[in-house]
């Protein structure tokens, strides 16, 4: 008992040292609600919120990051797959118009899975450096490859011709 | 006496069966069962001494001297080998949810488990994965009764019946079938890896199906104000339908399924 006693002590001055560290670059506001004065995340050791007896609680509602981002999310999916199909069965040169919108689709798509990823493993909360910086690592990618996908298919042959060519080539 | 005595000697001379009165048949002679022995690893840490890492202990015990159930052997390892072995237990039949534990890599109770009578594999034994220990096979759940405590699960409605009790049609009670079944053992929400890694803000398979078990209810009036909490990053859209927690589910209940119908009534309202 002793034991457990001391070993949640050791983690509560883990806490603060933690909550200390990851305050100083204070450009998210999005850590506001997991490093306060009581509490932090710590690895290595339970520190809850409140006694024992209070339930967790539950971050500020927004429907942008909640149903509305799921279900563009499953639509975009689904789009995908007519997409990629009438990409099969056309020319990507005689419609320009649905080569770009399966280039644009596509980056989304890959943009909202990979920062899914980066929300399930490098969150701000436990990564209050690394995280934000992978997160503007992917956007500014995301922007950059729409960029290019604009210049290729307007300068170039399009992305439907192109993997067509790589295909057969 | 001596009459009874005389009386089955009476019968016997005249032919009649009677009961068995030789000294060979008058005691039961039990059957020599042969000798199965079955090797357990058992993960054991102790609080106590915080600096050992945690080991896995090796105990063989005969089955043939041993009830049918995991749970049967970890008993008997506790009452016959080591009494330190420590984990929870309570109903011995699948309804109090406490032993609860990974077992040759699955998340099961262990009063539902049976054992695999196959002697030369060993059985492995390890607390619920992902969860701070608090002695061998007892995992801390403070969190994930303080997360269940969030949902709020009890009837909300602010203009209960005044002369009897809430009335609910046949359809409307079916809708709960398969989710108020739940015993909260959290083999579910320690088997999903999103649970794993972000378990301080994700809610998991559990909490989540018991969430829904409240927002299927046609009695409780806070359907929109419990769907309105989840409408964040966190609780509940780290699930990425990995349905662990079907498969794994010791009462053959389908959190993915409620986590699912969230999802589309979120979507959709």
């Amino acid at each position: 008992m002793s034991a457990i006693v001391a070993r949640s002590a050791f983690n509560r001055r883990l806490a603060n040292t933690f909550a200390r560290h990851s305050l100083r670059p204070a450009s998210q506001q999005v850590l506001a609600r997991w490093v306060s004065s009581e509490s932090g995340y710590v690895p290595g050791g339970p520190i809850y919120k409140g006694t024992v007896n209070d339930p967790t609680t539950f971050p500020p509602p927004s429907r942008t990051h909640g149903s509305h981002h799921w279900a563009f999310e499953r639509l975009l999916s689904a789009g995908l797959v007519p997409l990629t199909a009438a990409a099969f069965v056309t020319s990507g040169t005689n419609y320009p118009v649905l080569d770009g919108i399966l280039g644009i689709s596509l980056v989304m798509h890959s943009h909202i899975g990979f920062d899914a990823m980066l929300v399930d493993y490098v969150h701000a909360r436990k990564f209050p450096i690394l995280g934000p910086l992978c997160t503007w690592t992917l956007r500014a990618t995301t922007v950059a490859v729409l960029v290019g996908v604009y210049q290729f298919n307007t300068n170039d042959v399009g992305l439907t011709e192109f993997i067509a060519k790589v295909w057969t080539a | 006496m001596q009459s009874i005595v005389a009386r089955s000697a009476i019968r016997s001379s005249k032919g009649f069966r009677t009961f068995a009165t030789s000294a060979a048949r008058s005691q039961a002679v039990p059957t020599e069962k042969p000798v199965v022995n079955k090797e357990f690893k058992i993960y054991r840490w102790n609080p106590d001494e915080p600096a050992k890492k945690p080991t896995l202990q090796s105990y063989t015990i005969d089955l043939n001297q041993c009830g049918p159930m995991i749970l049967d052997a970890l008993i008997k390892i506790k009452n016959e080998i080591d009494p330190t072995l420590t984990f929870r237990r309570s109903c011995r039949e699948g309804i109090c949810g406490s032993c609860a534990m990974n077992i040759n890599g699955q998340n099961t109770l262990a009063c539902l488990c049976r054992i695999d009578r196959e002697s030369s594999k060993d059985t492995k034994i390890y607390p619920l994965p992902h969860m701070y220990v608090v002695k061998d096979l007892v995992p801390d759940l403070t969190l994930f009764y303080k997360q269940y405590k969030s949902i709020e699960p009890y009837l909300k409605n602010d203009n209960p019946p005044e002369d009897r009790e809430f009335l609910q049609s046949v359809e409307d009670r079916r809708k709960l079938d398969g989710m108020y079944e739940c015993i909260l053992c959290a083999c579910c929400s320690t088997s999903c890896p999103s649970y794993w890694w972000n378990q301080d803000e994700y809610l998991g398979p559990a909490t989540l199906m018991a969430a829904y078990r409240w927002m299927a209810d046609s009695r409780d009036s806070y359907t929109a104000q419990r769907k309105e909490k989840l409408q964040n990053e966190m609780s509940l859209y780290r699930c990425h339908t990995i349905f662990n927690c079907s498969r794994t589910c010791p009462k053959g209940l389908n959190p993915a399924k409620a986590i699912a119908k969230i999802k589309l009534e979120l979507a959709t309202e």
